[in-house]
């Protein structure tokens, strides 16, 4: 009850500092729109002006015979059709840089202000415990950071009503689809955060720390390069089996970050 | 038991800090008793701000034991916080958000802390009619009697203040000063580091001279009286070589000088043997214009402290 108390005041002050700063609210707000318009331009352009040739091309070929394996029958479909199906496909996973890159940014800010302010050292002062300080911390991040990436995933929704591609919908909203966006995006952000806030303090200043975490993008890049080449598919129970291992990596994550989280460097090392 | 026969709030045995090969705090004994203020006083890196951290609970001490409150600080810091006030040098309050905004936020941390305690405390430091300005455009004074009422929300019962009046102009370190005095009277246990030896003497009922260690710890009179031979000044009206011989041997005489028109003096028993001094020079012919008691200032007393150090290191 004490600590629920203490995660809220933390969460609370958080979000008032994130948003009634003009930079930090766009960069939450927009971002994840850009992110996704631009992954809707890209699926666009491929399709409409690429057409068959990109459908039929070896490069494509691989990845899509994959997909309709994993798929259920998308006999009736053409090539223009089995194209934007793939890289639809590949949006679920495109849309964890959402949470990936606004848990970091949040992370470091969040940090990067305490340091500033030098209000740490009163927190630790009060009654609040270091793993409660984390957590309120963690999820005034994560949390905006998964809403972001579902208020793009139901623009993305949206987005296919406006081309008129309602027909795919059927094959894009599959259990991958669902996992990808209530498993695996909030276990992303929580994982991104955390390496933020294990960054952070080491950082000379905010950039260098979100550099050091920002290379949690790099495997969600690799996730995307992986499937659209065709090397796998991610099917839902893969898709799960990764979910789970982010898990485990988050706790693995919240347990050094709090180990790392040393009071007394804290107090005597940020200057 | 204290001096006074109650137990005291703040007690430590042989604390001791280091970092890394760096011996910050050494073997420090000290007790803390309700409504006395304590001054830790030492030059920059004396280890004062880390025995404050120590006491608070923010930073673990390396061996040596502590109470505060009642509470090992090291064994169980979340329930000694609830006991304890805390301010760091530098504020730490969060310029976008307002008084009352930032004495809310680290209020939340308390348990049963109304909005009526916040008014209060924003009124005794003389804040309520700006609560709702962004603590960004407060002076250095203001942004610290803030934190103060902070460290004063939850009413603790010791109050560790860490240089409080450091960097503030005369007025708003007078006025902070007023606010620590009343808080002695209300009955808190109260440490504070300073650099600042006239705060020091006024303020604090005993002082701890420190330089990683403690090197004297008594009243500012008694530390005086310690370490210095009280000393008459007696000024003639004209220099009188017999009036000094008529002294310079008297039993309770330690020392005496003349230098032209003043009789520098040191008595065993000044309060009983000074009329008799007196007595003494008239009867030998001398006229006397003043006699006064040379006072060491504070500032002697710690450098002459901090010199001994250094010679007994050499």
């Amino acid at each position: 009850m004490a600590s629920a108390r203490r995660i809220n005041n933390i969460l609370l002050r958080e979000w008032e500092a994130i948003f009634r700063d003009l930079n930090s609210a766009l960069f939450v707000t927009c971002l994840p729109v850009l992110i996704l318009a631009q992954a809707m331009v890209v699926v666009w352009l491929l399709a409409h002006y690429g057409g068959e040739a990109v459908a039929t091309s070896s490069v494509f070929m691989t990845a899509i015979a994959r997909m309709a394996g994993a798929m259920p029958s998308t006999d009736g479909l053409h090539n223009v059709d089995m194209l934007r199906l793939l890289l639809l496909n590949q949006l679920p996973l495109y849309l964890l840089l959402v949470p990936a890159i606004v848990a970091v940014a949040f992370a470091t800010f969040s940090i990067l202000e305490e340091k500033l302010t030098q209000s740490l050292e009163p927190i630790l002062a009060t009654p609040v415990r270091t793993w409660e300080l984390l957590l309120g911390k963690a999820l005034s991040g994560a949390v905006p950071a998964i809403a972001a990436t579902w208020v793009c995933a139901g623009l993305l929704v949206a987005g296919l009503h406006v081309l008129q591609w309602d027909h795919l919908l059927g094959w894009v909203m599959t259990a991958s689809w669902y996992l990808a966006l209530f498993l695996l995006t909030p276990a992303v952000a929580l994982l991104s955060f955390l390496l933020g806030i294990i960054a952070s303090p080491r950082a000379a200043d905010s950039k260098a720390a979100q550099n050091i975490a920002i290379l949690i993008i790099l495997p969600v890049m690799a996730l995307i390069g992986i499937q659209v080449t065709g090397q796998v598919w991610f099917t839902p129970i893969l898709m799960l089996a990764i979910s789970l291992a982010v898990i485990v990596i988050d706790i693995m994550a919240l347990f050094l970050a709090v180990r790392l989280f040393r009071r007394e460097t804290i107090v005597s090392g940020w200057r | 038991m204290g001096q006074s026969g109650t137990a005291p709030l703040v007690q430590t045995s042989g604390l001791t800090k280091k970092f890394g090969d760096l011996l910050a705090v050494e073997n420090l004994t000290l007790a803390v008793e309700a409504g006395q203020i304590l001054g830790l006083l030492g030059p920059k890196d004396a280890g004062k701000t880390t025995t404050l951290r120590m006491l608070a609970g923010i930073i673990a001490a390396t061996s040596g034991q502590a109470r505060v409150a009642g509470f090992d600080p090291s064994a169980s810091p979340e329930k000694l916080h609830e006991m304890i006030g805390f301010l760091p040098e530098s504020p730490g309050l969060y310029g976008k958000l307002s008084a009352r905004r930032n004495l809310e936020y680290f209020a939340g941390f308390y348990r049963g802390i109304d909005g009526s305690r916040i008014e209060a405390q924003l009124k005794a430091v003389g804040l309520w009619e700006r609560r709702e300005d962004k603590i960004g455009s407060f002076s250095k004074g203001m942004k610290q009697r803030l934190a103060l009422a902070r460290a004063l929300v939850h009413d603790p019962v010791v109050l560790l203040l860490d240089e409080p009046t450091a960097g503030l102009d005369p007025q708003a370190g007078r006025e902070l000063r007023q606010m620590i005095t009343t808080l002695r009277e209300q009955g808190k246990a109260i440490i504070l580091s300073t650099h600042n030896l006239p705060e020091a003497e006024s303020l604090c009922d005993r002082i701890a001279v420190v330089h990683t260690r403690l090197l004297a710890m008594d009243t500012p009179r008694a530390l005086r009286e310690r370490l210095f031979q009280r000393e008459i000044e007696v000024e003639l009206q004209k220099p009188n070589e017999l009036a000094y011989k008529s002294i310079k041997d008297l039993p309770y005489v330690k020392a005496a000088i003349i230098d032209g028109c003043l009789l520098r003096v040191e008595l065993s028993e000044p309060e009983t043997m000074q009329p008799n001094l007196i007595a003494t020079l008239v009867k030998a012919g001398a006229k006397i214009m003043s006699v006064t008691e040379k006072r060491h200032s504070l500032e002697e007393i710690y450098l002459d402290l901090l010199h001994k150090e250094a010679d007994g290191k050499r």
